[in-house]
């Protein structure tokens, strides 16, 4: 546009005020929606929320955990994998670089896993497996200082181990059908509706340890909207949802680690490093939500 | 691009751990550069508070070790008072003094590694181990049906116990640790044949233990 045949001045000051009056009203649009920063300047379209997503599909299973057991094949109850193809109980992040993936954007070779969910002792695996990095849930000048997850960084979340709700952060709600309250066990979704578990991985590192001796300690959840002092460096939240082809009576539902409330995560981070960075700098930080390639929507 | 670590990882893990777990490659992104501990290879997350070279598979084989055997000793607890087979009650009692042996052993390596001495992943429904609810049936039976109850449970135990031992022994690197393992697939392989010699027949011994 800049470089089309010349116009009078006239012309193009009228362009130039009718450009600036679109931007305005465009602008107003999504202050009303959101409380978002109006000096991040976001694109004309931006809509915003602090989002980039991968869509990975179901790959395969597996009694194995690389992070809890590593080098212990058979080792867990089973597991389903989604992202990178390869994942066993020796995988290393050079496995996970070099692997294909299920991803949607392939560039992400990651691999997450969870207990693997029985109906009548069948197996079922989710249609739709969605892994969203956001920048939520902390102050907007946290988020707007957001460090990439550093790669080979573990992650667990949930409580496999949960004796009950009280010891879960689970949450299992019904997709298409919001009349249902969630629940941190499951929940009896309505016919023609999906069963689907969400499960938000701590965003607040120690900025020091791609892992820890309990797998847990070398990553916190916010308090008070901050990170906390022992793991300053706020990194983008892992929110997990699945939509499992189920529904109604929960009876006969179980997950591979026992009841609902035990629903849990593993995130092996394997992003490239600069796709990782491009991402948190373009959605993250200026508060934009991203489609699976990292751009703007 | 960046370039990736090129060397097998075994070999970084072994360099590593004959290093005291001292650096890598550069391995920051964003601001925080990341210490040493965290440019290590990804299974090799060394033990805080011991130079002692123990490995990730080290650490988290001798946690499921501690979690099997507090699980299944209250299983064998109960045999004396429940059966009458003396060859049964003669195993248990074997089995049970080779676990509390064991379970000592373990906790001793992991205090030595500086590791906490539970697991993420050991409360439910883990292949081997009785659930909360086999050991409740357990409790309410007697007689045949009991002797038969601990065969199998016994059996699924020593199966897992033996696989995951044999996978450390493969794959640990501290020596207590790997002679540790290396008894237990021992110690577990005769406790099979022992318990394939019992009359609890071994068709209905096999519990649907990889799905669970």
């Amino acid at each position: 546009m800049d470089r089309a045949a010349p116009l009078s001045g006239i012309h193009r000051r009228l362009r130039l005020a009718t450009a600036i009056g679109a931007l305005l009203v465009l602008l107003g649009t999504h202050m009303v929606s959101t409380t978002g920063r109006a000096d991040a300047a976001p694109g004309v379209n931006a809509i915003r929320v602090a989002e980039f997503p991968a869509d990975c599909t179901y790959s395969h299973r597996l009694p194995d955990d690389p992070i809890i057991f590593p080098g212990l094949p058979g080792a867990s109850h089973m597991h389903s994998f989604f992202g990178s193809t390869v994942t066993n109980a020796h995988t290393t992040l050079p496995d996970l670089v070099n692997s294909p993936t299920t991803c949607n954007p392939r560039t992400d070779v990651s691999s997450y896993w969870v207990p693997t969910l029985y109906n009548n002792n069948v197996p079922v695996e989710p249609a739709i497996s969605t892994f969203y990095y956001l920048g939520e849930g902390v102050r907007a000048d946290v988020v707007a200082a957001t460090q990439p997850l550093p790669q080979g960084l573990r992650i667990v979340a949930g409580n496999a181990k949960a004796t009950g709700p009280d010891e879960s952060i689970a949450r299992w709600s019904c997709l298409h059908a919001g009349q249902v309250p969630p629940s941190k066990n499951f929940v009896t979704c309505p016919a023609g509706t999906m069963l689907e578990s969400y499960l938000d991985f701590p965003q607040c590192w120690n900025g020091r340890d791609l892992d820890s001796p309990d797998h847990k300690s070398h990553m916190a959840y916010p308090v008070n909207q901050a990170c906390p002092a022992t793991h300053p460096v706020h990194v983008p939240k892992l929110r997990q949802v699945l939509r499992y082809p189920v529904n109604g009576n929960p009876a006969q539902f179980r997950l591979a680690s026992g009841p609902g409330y035990t629903m849990h995560g593993d995130f092996f981070n394997a992003w490239p490093v600069a796709e990782m960075a491009r991402r948190v700098q373009d959605c993250i930080r200026p508060v934009i939500k991203c489609g699976h390639d990292g751009r703007p929507i | 691009m960046r370039a990736l670590v090129a060397a097998p990882p075994t070999l970084l893990i072994a360099v590593l751990l004959v290093a005291g777990c001292a650096a890598g490659s550069p391995n920051a992104t964003g601001t925080t550069a990341p210490s040493a501990t965290a440019v290590a290879p990804p299974s090799a997350v060394p033990a805080t508070g011991t130079a002692g070279p123990f490995s990730p598979t080290d650490i988290a084989w001798l946690q499921l070790t501690v979690a099997m055997a507090e699980r299944v000793l209250p299983v064998l607890d109960l045999v004396p008072a429940r059966t009458t087979d003396p060859v049964l009650r003669g195993l248990a009692a074997q089995v049970q003094a080779t676990h509390r042996a064991d379970l000592d052993r373990s906790r001793r390596l992991l205090a030595e590694a500086g590791a906490p001495a539970t697991n993420p992943h050991e409360g439910h429904d883990m292949p081997g181990m009785v659930t909360a609810e086999e050991l409740a049936a357990l409790r309410a039976a007697d007689g045949k049906p009991f002797d038969r109850l601990v065969a199998q449970h016994l059996r699924a135990h020593l199966e897992q116990a033996v696989r995951i031992a044999a996978a450390e022994q493969r794959g640990g690197v501290q020596p207590a640790t790997t002679a540790l393992a290396a008894a237990v697939v021992r110690g577990g392989t005769a406790n099979l044949a022992r318990l394939d010699r019992l009359d609890a027949p071994r068709a209905a011994g096999r519990r649907a233990g990889q799905a669970a």
